[in-house]
């Protein structure tokens, strides 16, 4: 299972060194540390944790059993987050169906925001591992709308700076240089981001979702920071997993 | 009117049942996003004695291409500028040289193109004025609205001065 996510890892991050010069910012020792992490992501441990956490509620079949699939179809069926749920009446992700999970077992929910949830959630997202993500933003209304609006959410120039995430992930941008760092492709042709996140951030030394680095390129490029789970939030990873669909969950990922 | 309440509560119990959205964290962001829209593209003028060939303000808008913010930024600010804002809040700069090569950039982008020698290749040759240069950095969206490229009068980042100092500092001769 491993296996497949540092074939893939090895794949994103060629593409960034591959712009070989000193004036990138993976120096020789960022290389090596990044070497030595690849055989050993420090992300496997906070996904270990949160499968503890997960048998406390009845593990993986209780994860089956709640959103009502069969476990050997549950992973094909989390390769589709964030889906539109009945029992939520709306399209949520991975985290806050754990959290419906949790009310309904009696147990508080934990904060999207904890470290508990972080683990959590990124193993069950893991749990997808080698399956092609196969959201269908067709599926119904609601899904339709949330892909429309987390275009909208994306396309969406505000802040400081007046800058939009197109702004940056753009066909157009992919590959340039932004003070040192590479541009990603986030589609399933690059990057393939919603596949290789949640991942662990060499750089912070923690385990990062996919909405956390929507929180990080916010912060950097001066938008507003929005709230985790916030419709906003959901709808920008109904866009960034729609555009990397196909491609293979490899996780945890490793990044800079 | 009982008949009509009891429906009511029936109703009102089915739909918490059926509906685990009550428990969940889904947290507005609508009015974060809404007060953080960027103003329409603004038509900038250029003032009188905007483009100078003063050191000082030379120097300023050095600084503020080449550095992120007060707090990340090395040594002291030149003259004039501040690394607070009036609030002490840390002051943005421009980091243009996020996504431009100029002469001394280190660590400079390629999102958007070079400016190194840009007096030469691009005033002299007549291609641009500087007005033209002015407006850009002011709001780029003028001649492209789908720049990828910041906005810098419109969002209110910076005041005109400082607009003319930057762009006093990319048409200058280096
Ligand atoms: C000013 C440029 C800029 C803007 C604006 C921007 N990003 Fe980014 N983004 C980057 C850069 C540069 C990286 C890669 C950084 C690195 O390698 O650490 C990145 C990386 C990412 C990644 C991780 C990609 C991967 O698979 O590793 C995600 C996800 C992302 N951005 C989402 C967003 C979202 C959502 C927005 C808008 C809210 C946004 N970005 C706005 C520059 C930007
Ligand atoms: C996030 C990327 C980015 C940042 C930051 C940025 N620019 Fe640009 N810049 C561009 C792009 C892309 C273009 C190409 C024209 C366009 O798309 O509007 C451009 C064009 C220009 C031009 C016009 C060049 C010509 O003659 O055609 C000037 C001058 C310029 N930028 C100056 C600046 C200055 C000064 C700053 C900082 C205050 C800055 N830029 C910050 C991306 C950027």
């Amino acid at each position: 299972m491993r296996k497949i996510a540092k074939i893939a890892l090895c794949f994103t991050l060629f593409a960034s060194l591959s712009y070989a010069s000193e004036q990138f910012a993976m120096s020789d020792a960022d290389r090596a540390m990044y070497e030595e992490l690849l055989e050993n992501n420090p992300a496997d441990m906070m996904l270990a944790s949160g499968g503890n956490l997960l048998e406390e509620l009845g593990g993986d079949a209780a994860v089956a059993k709640f959103l009502g699939v069969k476990e050997d179809a549950l992973a094909a069926y989390l390769a589709g987050f964030p889906r539109y749920l009945e029992k939520f009446g709306r399209v949520v992700s991975i985290d806050q169906m754990l959290q419906g999970m949790m009310h309904e077992s009696g147990k508080k929910p934990y904060a999207l925001k904890s470290n508990e949830m972080f683990n959590m959630s990124s193993y069950v997202k893991s749990l997808a591992n080698e399956q092609p993500i196969n959201i269908d933003i067709n599926a119904n209304e609601h899904m339709k709308k949330a892909y429309a609006f987390g275009k909208e959410v994306f396309d969406t120039k505000r802040g400081a700076r007046g800058l939009s995430c197109y702004s940056c992930h753009n066909p157009s941008v992919i590959g340039t240089i932004l003070r040192t760092q590479p541009l990603p492709d986030i589609s399933a042709k690059g990057n393939a981001s919603a596949a290789t996140w949640p991942a662990y951030r060499m750089t912070k030394s923690n385990l990062a979702t996919l909405q956390k680095r929507f929180q990080g390129c916010m912060e950097n490029a001066l938008l507003a920071v929005i709230p985790l789970g916030s419709p906003e939030m959901t709808a920008l990873e109904v866009y960034f997993t729609h555009e990397a669909k196909g491609a293979t969950i490899a996780l945890p990922g490793l990044k800079r | 009117m009982k008949k009509s309440l009891t429906l009511s509560l029936l109703l009102g119990a089915s739909l918490f049942a059926a509906d685990l959205s009550s428990v969940i964290e889904i947290p507005d962001a609508s009015k974060i996003i809404q007060k953080d829209l960027l103003a329409p593209v603004g038509i900038y003028k250029m003032p009188d004695g905007c483009v100078t060939n003063d050191p000082k303000a030379i120097a300023r808008g050095s600084y503020i291409f080449h550095n992120l913010n007060g707090g990340n930024a090395k040594g002291d600010a030149p003259e004039g500028l501040s690394k607070k804002l009036p609030d002490g809040k840390e002051k943005q700069y421009g980091n243009c040289v996020a996504c431009h090569n100029i002469e001394k950039a280190v660590g400079g982008g390629n999102v958007g193109p070079d400016l190194t020698k840009y007096h030469e290749m691009f005033i002299k040759s007549g291609v641009r004025d500087a007005q033209y240069v002015y407006q850009k950095i002011a709001d780029p969206r003028v001649d492209n609205p789908n720049t990828n490229m910041t906005v810098n009068l419109a969002t209110k980042l910076f005041n005109e001065k400082e607009i003319c100092d930057i762009t006093s500092y990319v048409l200058s001769i280096k």
